[in-house]
């Protein structure tokens, strides 16, 4: 379990992160969510180790980790670039931890990997030759290998687009529930946040405006702010395929 | 000391030492020498001594007279070149030869270019006898054209970059909104380099105002600044308190250069895509440029064929025989091969131990996070080495290490050459260095990695281009560079371009065009390596 207790994060007089305090079970799916600027990139950083905090603290697994250095605390990250080695071609993107630590996944494990992602046919390719969901599926298997305990991903979908976003989608459910990850996603797309989520934080301004399951936020939005700008667009986008497919959207 | 970052704060503090010692407290030392009285004590005798002098003021006028005019000279050649490389239809084949031609002369050192125009367009020279001319060339017209063959290059490389980036379709857009064919060049070619074209001009400005080679070679009675600086020092009544002011003279032109390069950003322009959308047809326009560009070319060329004839010529000009004699003779003589053996060495240490401590700069400044002040510290040092000429250099380090166990030893001149070509190859790392992704050094530490692996297993593959660009150019420019250590080599650690400059007193033209063939194939062959590197490496790439 991930426990978040009174996190503080400022830099001079700019508060980023204001008393944040919240659990996340194992094996969860946590979606962070808010507008950008609201400070989930800090959170991300925060959490992963990048960043100091300035107040508060981090409990993993009864453990407190908050002056713990980032390659000590066993997390890992997807970036929303994917941070892919272009001087490496695909598969050695994919076993670059085993150089450090041979024993972390056995040969049969990275296997599956690569099977479950669908990777086999694009292991000899050049990273400027993949396509970006292909790019995805790699730096997920990358990340992966590492067996981290926990999974951060950063705007996983984003630069993703139409048909392959619903299908990394499940990707990203089906890895989570099959390897047992508690997963931190950071999205700024509410659709994103409801769908593939356990739970969604909704930030506000460096606060936790809500944070419930999706049907606690869309039955019972805490403030005008989850109302306004999660919701709102959510309906907008309702009516508009519900008028698309000539159907009644009530 | 933290150990976080420990790695990264040990290059930090290498990096400043370095430049501390071997830069910064010269330079004091030249500021210092200039104000003490030879009496001892402080004093601006030396001051009165050098602005009283009748000769002094008017070496600095014709210093000013003789850049300006080869650098306007350049510039309108310089444009012309890129012109007919950018805009217009010329074959690519022909594109390619004028580009790799016009930057040629940098292979060679200046000194070099000075003896080349005195065999070609000098009495009895190879181009005066075949043209029957009769032009005095010591003195202002060969200085200027030495100057012009010597900034063409830099000035071309300049201006082509720029013309790259300028967006095509803006001449399309500007000939549908009915402009006039002169409105539409102005607006869509002359208009977007301008700012280019005035860093061309006060770049060649600035190097013919420093340059040595060129005077020391041809100047004759036509003094300039650089001799001055040059008779002040190593001439037959050398006073260092004098050198000193006149060092400090010609810094201040190069630091005015320098703050001019800066406000002259301002106007150049930003395109955000770079669409090649094709040039108009217009064989005219094709045609009279293309001509121009070979004629300029050919001009420029035909001033070095000397170099390639005098070595191979049994007396010239007077028994104008094919004959090998000098040559075998030259590699008879052991002590001139060692000489380049020197040049040699002295190049690869350079380049070896330039490219790391360019590399490690570059890191600190693009991929680290020290704090900024640490980091401005470094584009500092890159700065203050913009403006500091390899002569002024040389003095300040000639002042510093004499008496020393440093004096004349090869590690001086290594370190000189290094802190004297730095900023190029810093920019260059660092320009590369902060295109890469950002989050690589993070991703690979979480993989297992420390600071150092991360560096050899992704940064550093992936540098490898500019790795080799930055070797070549310091190697390079090591191997031709003159100004500088002309005032530290020893009789023992003597390099090439000093060597040449030894023989011009008496007068060995072949061993001097002989030294300077080798300076050139030398540099062919480090630049066909890379060349070769680099090609047969992106054929892996498509392969794959």
């Amino acid at each position: 379990m991930l426990e978040l207790r009174n996190l503080r994060k400022s830099y001079g007089s700019n508060q980023v992160l204001n008393d944040i305090s919240l659990d996340i079970q194992d094996c969860e799916i946590v979606s962070v969510l808010g507008p950008s600027g609201c400070g989930k990139t800090t959170l991300l950083n925060v959490i992963l180790g990048i960043t100091d905090i300035t107040d508060g603290q981090i409990i993993f697994n009864g453990e407190d980790i908050s002056e713990k250095p980032m390659e000590q605390r066993g997390f890992n990250i997807v970036f929303q670039d994917y941070a892919l080695f272009p001087n490496l071609n695909a598969y050695k993107n994919i076993t670059y931890g085993l150089k450090n630590n041979p024993n972390i996944s056995t040969q049969e494990e990275v296997e599956g990997l690569i099977n479950l992602l669908n990777l086999n046919e694009h292991l000899d390719k050049s990273i400027n030759q993949l396509s970006g969901g292909q790019k995805q599926r790699v730096a997920l298997a990358r990340t992966l290998v590492m067996k981290p305990k926990l999974l951060l991903l950063d705007e996983p979908l984003s630069a993703l687009d139409g048909v392959i976003k619903e299908s990394i989608k499940e990707r990203i459910k089906t890895i989570a529930s099959e390897y047992k990850l508690t997963t931190i996603i950071v999205t700024h797309d509410p659709e994103e946040a409801l769908t593939i989520s356990d739970k969604v934080l909704i930030l506000n301004k460096g606060e936790i405006s809500q944070y419930g399951t999706p049907e606690e936020i869309i039955n019972a939005p805490k403030n005008d702010f989850v109302k306004e700008f999660i919701l709102k667009q959510l309906t907008i986008k309702k009516n508009n395929i519900f008028s698309l497919f000539g159907g009644n959207n009530e | 000391m933290n150990k976080k970052n420990f790695e990264i704060k040990t290059i930090f503090v290498f990096v400043t030492v370095l430049f501390t010692l071997f830069l910064i407290v010269p330079m004091c030392f030249v500021l210092i020498k200039s104000v003490m009285a030879d009496s001892g004590g402080l004093g601006f005798e030396h001051y009165i001594d050098v602005f009283t002098s009748k000769g002094f003021l008017q070496a600095v006028g014709r210093s000013f007279l003789v850049s300006s005019v080869s650098a306007v000279i350049t510039v309108v050649l310089a444009f012309i070149i890129a012109y007919a490389v950018n805009n217009t239809n010329l074959p690519n084949p022909l594109k390619k030869i004028i580009s790799i031609t016009t930057v040629f002369p940098m292979l060679l050192p200046t000194i070099t270019y000075g003896f080349a125009i005195i065999y070609s367009l000098g009495k009895k020279g190879l181009i005066t006898e075949f043209l029957g001319l009769n032009v005095e060339i010591y003195g202002f017209r060969g200085l200027v054209l030495g100057y012009v063959i010597y900034t063409l290059p830099i000035a071309f490389m300049l201006i082509n970059n720029t013309f790259k980036y300028i967006d095509k379709k803006f001449i399309i857009v500007s000939r549908v909104m009915g402009d006039s064919p002169l409105q539409t060049f102005f607006i869509t070619c002359i208009r977007p380099i301008i700012g280019t074209l005035g860093a061309a001009f006060v770049q060649s400005f600035f190097l013919s105002f420093t340059d040595f080679g060129i005077p020391a070679a041809i100047g004759g009675e036509y003094t300039v600044v650089a001799s001055t600086l040059y008779n002040e020092m190593l001439g037959s009544a050398p006073n260092f308190g004098n050198g000193a002011v006149v060092a400090l003279v010609m810094l201040i032109p190069s630091i005015l250069s320098i703050i001019l390069l800066n406000r002259l950003e301002k106007y150049n322009f930003r395109y955000n895509t770079s669409s090649n959308i094709g040039i108009e047809k217009n064989k005219v326009r094709d045609f009279i440029v293309g001509i121009l560009s070979v004629v300029i070319l050919i001009c420029v060329l035909s001033v070095f064929v000397v170099i390639f004839i005098i070595p191979f010529v049994e007396s010239w000009p007077y028994k104008k025989i094919f004959s090998i004699e000098h040559i075998i003779e030259f590699f008879k003589d052991t002590s001139l091969f060692k000489i380049y053996l020197n040049s040699l060495l002295v190049s690869l240490l350079t380049a070896l131990c330039g490219t790391l401590i360019a590399y490690g700069a570059a890191l600190v400044t693009s991929r680290s996070t020290l704090s900024r002040k640490s980091k401005q510290v470094v584009e500092s040092i890159a700065l203050i080495i913009n403006t500091i000429p390899g002569m002024v250099l040389g003095i300040a380090f000639m002042l510093v290490f004499s008496g020393t166990s440093l004096r004349n030893t090869f590690f001086l001149i290594v370190v000189c050459n290094i802190v004297h070509f730095f900023s190029t190859p810093y920019l260059m790392m660092k320009n590369s260095l902060s295109k890469m992704c950002a989050s690589w050094e993070t991703t690979a530490m979480l993989m297992g990695d420390n600071w150092f692996k991360t560096i050899v297993r992704v940064v550093t593959p992936n540098a490898k281009f500019t790795i080799m660009e930055v070797f070549s150019y310091y190697f390079i420019n090591a191997m031709v560079t003159i100004s500088a250590v002309i005032f530290i080599v020893g009789a023992r650690t003597m390099v090439i371009t000093t060597k040449i400059k030894e023989l011009q007193h008496y007068a060995k033209f072949d061993d001097i065009f002989t030294l300077s063939l080798l300076i050139l194939a030398t540099n062919l062959i480090v630049k066909g390596i890379f060349a070769f590197i680099s090609k047969s490496q992106e054929k892996r790439k498509e392969k794959r």
